[in-house]
């Protein structure tokens, strides 16, 4: 049921956050792009195109296609272009998530290209986040996220999971000190917004189901929080079954902002992804966006437009069908060398989603100096656990095991590597111990 | 003394290091403070101070930013043979929808994106930047700045010049803070600081850039000596625009910057250099005016390099250099917000200036400088043929827009309102490009760098048309 009323955005926004406005240049700029032609425009400092260095281009698809960058599009490649993202893009995405989450209050929502999500979350925490402000998120959680947060000297509130994701008796338990009606308003000393990456999460590789999904969302309306839904990973379910709804999709009261990106199905170094939320949220992100990058790479953006048109929407879902596939055999392979390897010295659960499997290291209580000190001699590069944990000082016994892009037989030889590294661990805890 | 021993009875702060006496040897102190191998514990304790000579210009956000775990990870462990790396989720490179791409320059050659090279334009990269781009724009800044303190400089690839602009100032400024600028001054900027509600210090710019009795004179309310040590309610750095300055097309002279660096030093400031239009100075590129870095032997300069005007707006790629301890923090923020400029761009550009070649690159700025050279021509000739008397200007020595002065009106706002209903003509009212809030202006910027000669001519005798309307309609 779709409710009437509509949020206070502004009490999620800092005090800077809420100074910010359209510059104006880029208002001009956007003015001039309407290229009407009895006007004289002698206003932005636009580049003479005719230096351009490049002419034209084409790319080559896996599959022979070229995209071609004729001389036109060349120089819409290599000129300004708008702050919150190549118009025919824009279109084309949110035709996107239409079809795939399909969110109520559509015409509430805005959404704008970002470089890379890293760069949406970062905007996100600037536009919200004051110094000693409560944060809320999982415990492991992404670990960049933590470095974001890190520097406000937050106090984090940390929610338990399991291998189903995030807990919503943690998060009801985290927030029982407040009242929720008095907490709904308040603009200060509580928490006002939730981080999620819940599918295929970094670093447990777990699946948030569909009822924790609802239940979790139930908590945000209750305690009026705003819901960071970061994620990547969203086409690397690996499952047969119909995908659990995200968070987008069950956003009646708008108050999710959704950030997803290009990287895991196109590339990375792109850096194109976009984020989609409540029009004033996603206004004072683009105002951002104007005093930082001014917008995503006009290549970037153009040349994922034409990938896309070449696709059509069956292309699309072809590819990162194929990119599931991949990835679901990479998954079941780590988790076959783990079986092999590590059955008697690691725990773990066999990642849903995702790029990376979470192992439990069953006897040594802290893996940070085996990782970074002894694994180089032992030529194997696994990431610590610590920097997933909100408190990375504590001991750790998790390791983070990407599978995304080594070969099947290098992962067995680095799980080999890991048991003898653990092994010879294990005698050097047990001779310290006297 | 030998060198070692003269900075470790140093008794004033790192920073003041390159005084006159020192200045020779300034390079060696530096070398010798950042070799960190032949720096035994007692001077690394030197070399600290060093980093602790640069909190104060932090705010504590900025303050409290550390490298991200998973560089400090992939840092450690380099690229050797026989290691497995499992710490990245990289996507595999496979699954890429595009395997390689060529690309056709303007004088008919080809840069060829190979599968290996498209693999790497397409993957995560390094936060400082792509290798072979890193290599060429060092090679640039040596061999046009030639920094003082090199050893101790660091640089990195941005998105954009902008984008390393607003690192810089965000990890500098704090609500209410002093902020001294160019006054008039470039609208992104003001963006940037505007919504902390700083005081500004506006300094007056004019044809020869920033005006160092100006510059002394909005910081004459603080004592210098207080000033360079304290932490608040002092200002800790200067923007500047200083060649082909946005709006006034100023080019700051060799004199004026050598006297705003000596007031900087001795207040202890931070000089922001925001350089975009470095080549598009109207003149021999063998007579650019020294730039802030090349003169910078305190380490307290921060550069802002852009390929915007010369290559590429639309790739989003630009570059930053300045004293590592502040650089080093700025690309730890880098680091979890935008990661790196797209790799597709960084690799382009790189390809572009190795297939030129440095000398060819040069070449190249120069037939665009000449191209806005002869442009900023074209207008100065219609401006001169409609405009005069009603309209007064200097002539601009770099960039590529005019700062006119309306005669007799206190501000254009309504002016240009309108210009563009009555006349059809846009031009940006110069309101736009002070520090303060409701404040007035007579001038009007108009750009130069797409407007034909007709164009140019026509829009100037509709100016001139309404303006002898508005001075007909007031008498």
């Amino acid at each position: 049921m779709e409710s009437a009323s509509r949020m206070d955005y502004t009490r999620f926004m800092t005090d800077v956050t809420k100074n910010r406005k359209a510059t104006l240049l880029r208002d001009l700029f956007n003015l001039q792009q309407q290229g009407r032609d009895d006007w004289i425009y002698v206003i932005a400092g636009l580049p003479n195109e005719s230096f351009f260095p490049l002419k034209e281009g084409q790319f080559t698809m896996a599959d022979g296609t070229k995209i071609i960058l004729d001389k036109n599009t060349m120089k819409e490649c290599l000129q300004y272009g708008p702050s919150g993202g190549y118009p025919p893009l824009v279109k084309q995405l949110e035709a996107m998530v239409k079809k795939h989450h399909n969110p109520p209050r559509w015409s509430e929502r805005k959404l704008m290209t970002i470089n890379g999500i890293q760069d949406g979350l970062a905007a996100t925490v600037t536009m919200m986040m004051n110094e000693r402000d409560f944060v809320l998120l999982a415990k492991p959680t992404y670990s960049t996220y933590l470095s974001l947060i890190q520097p406000y000297s937050p106090r984090i509130l940390a929610i338990e999971t399991d291998e189903n994701g995030l807990i919503p008796g943690s998060l009801k338990g985290a927030l029982s000190r407040w009242n929720p009606k008095e907490m709904s308003k308040a603009h200060k000393d509580v928490p006002k917004f939730l981080y999620m990456n819940p599918t295929g999460n970094n670093p447990t590789g777990t699946v948030l189901s569909a009822d924790r999904r609802r239940e979790i969302y139930d908590i945000c309306c209750q305690y009026n929080l705003i819901i960071i839904e970061d994620d990547p990973y969203y086409f690397e379910q690996y499952t047969s079954e119909a995908y659990p709804p995200t968070f987008l999709e069950l956003d009646t009261e708008c108050r999710v902002i959704r950030l997803d990106s290009f990287s895991k199905t196109i590339g990375g170094g792109l850096r194109i992804g976009y984020a989609i939320g409540p029009k004033s949220l996603i206004e004072k992100l683009i105002f951002y966006q104007q005093v930082t990058t001014q917008h995503v790479s006009s290549l970037s953006q153009i040349t994922l437009h034409q990938i896309l048109n070449v696709w059509g929407e069956d292309g699309y879902e072809q590819h990162v069908e194929k990119v599931k596939e991949f990835y679901w055999k990479k998954r079941d392979d780590v988790v076959a060398c783990a079986e092999k390897h590590l059955s008697e010295l690691c725990e773990w659960n066999v990642p849903g989603g995702g790029l990376f499997m979470w192992i439990k290291v069953k006897n040594i209580p802290d893996v940070w100096d085996m990782l970074m000190k002894r694994a180089a001699a032992k030529k194997v590069v696994l990431v610590p656990g610590n920097g997933s944990m909100p408190d990375s000082s504590s001991p750790c016994p998790y390791v983070r095991v990407a599978f995304s892009h080594t070969p099947t037989e290098k992962i067995e030889e680095a799980f080999r590597r890991f048991a003898e590294l653990i092994r010879e661990e294990m005698s050097i805890n047990k001779s310290t111990k006297g | 003394m030998t060198v070692l021993e003269r900075i470790k009875s140093c008794q004033a702060p790192a920073l003041h290091l390159g005084k006159r006496g020192f200045k020779d040897e300034s390079v060696t102190i530096c070398s010798v403070l950042c070799e960190n191998t032949i720096l035994n514990s007692a001077d690394k304790t030197i070399y600290k101070r060093m980093d602790h000579q640069y909190l104060r210009f932090l705010n504590d956000i900025a303050s409290e930013r550390k490298e991200s775990l998973l560089r400090v990870t992939f840092n450690e462990q380099n690229e050797s043979a026989g290691i497995i790396k499992m710490g990245g989720g990289m996507p595999n490179p496979k699954l890429s929808p595009i395997r390689e791409g060529s690309l056709t320059l303007a004088d008919g050659r080809m840069i060829t994106l190979n599968e290996p090279l498209m693999e790497e334009a397409l993957q995560y990269g390094s936060s400082t930047g792509y290798g072979p781009l890193m290599k060429q724009i060092e090679s640039l800044t040596q061999r046009f700045h030639a920094p003082p303190c090199w050893p101790n400089t660091m640089m990195f690839v941005t998105a954009g010049s902008l984008s390393g602009l607003s690192l810089a100032i965000e990890a500098m400024i704090s609500k209410g803070d002093y902020i001294i600028i160019d006054n008039p001054c470039y609208p992104g900027t003001l963006a940037i600081t505007d919504p902390y509600k700083p005081r500004y210090l506006g300094v007056e710019a004019d044809a020869d850039g920033m005006n160092p009795e100006s510059l002394r004179s909005v910081l004459s309310p603080w004592n210098p000596q207080k000033a360079r040590e304290a932490t608040h309610g002092v200002p800790k750095f200067l923007y500047t625009n200083p060649n082909g300055c946005n709006p006034t097309g100023g080019v700051t002279t060799t004199e004026r910057k050598k006297e705003i660096y000596k007031i900087a030093s001795e207040y202890n400031i931070i000089i922001l250099e925001d350089d975009p239009y470095y080549f598009l100075q109207f003149r021999d590129q063998k007579d650019f005016p020294p730039s802030y870095l090349s003169l910078d032997v305190d380490g307290r300069v921060i550069r802002f390099d852009s390929f915007s005007k010369s290559l590429s707006a639309g790739l989003r790629v630009g570059y930053i250099t300045g004293p590592q301890p502040l650089i080093k923090r700025l690309n730890y923020h880098q680091q979890c917000s935008v990661s790196h400029a797209s790799m597709l761009s960084q690799v382009i550009i790189s390809e572009i200036l190795r297939l030129m070649g440095e000398d060819g690159f040069l070449e190249h700025v120069r037939k665009v400088q000449e191209f806005y050279r002869s442009q900023r021509d074209k207008m100065l000739d219609a401006a001169t043929k409609h405009l005069s008397g009603l309209c007064q200007w200097d002539v601009p020595a770099g960039g590529m827009f005019f700062w006119m002065k309306v005669v007799g009106v206190k501000d254009t706002l309504k002016l240009t309102k309108k210009l563009s209903e009555t006349k059809r003509v846009i031009v940006i009212p110069g309101v736009g490009f002070l520090p303060q809030e409701n404040q007035a202006s007579p001038y009007i910027r108009i750009s130069f760098s797409t407007a034909t000669k007709q164009e140019m001519d026509e829009g100037f005798r509709r100016i001139a048309e309404l303006l002898k309307e508005e001075a007909a309609v007031n008498k």
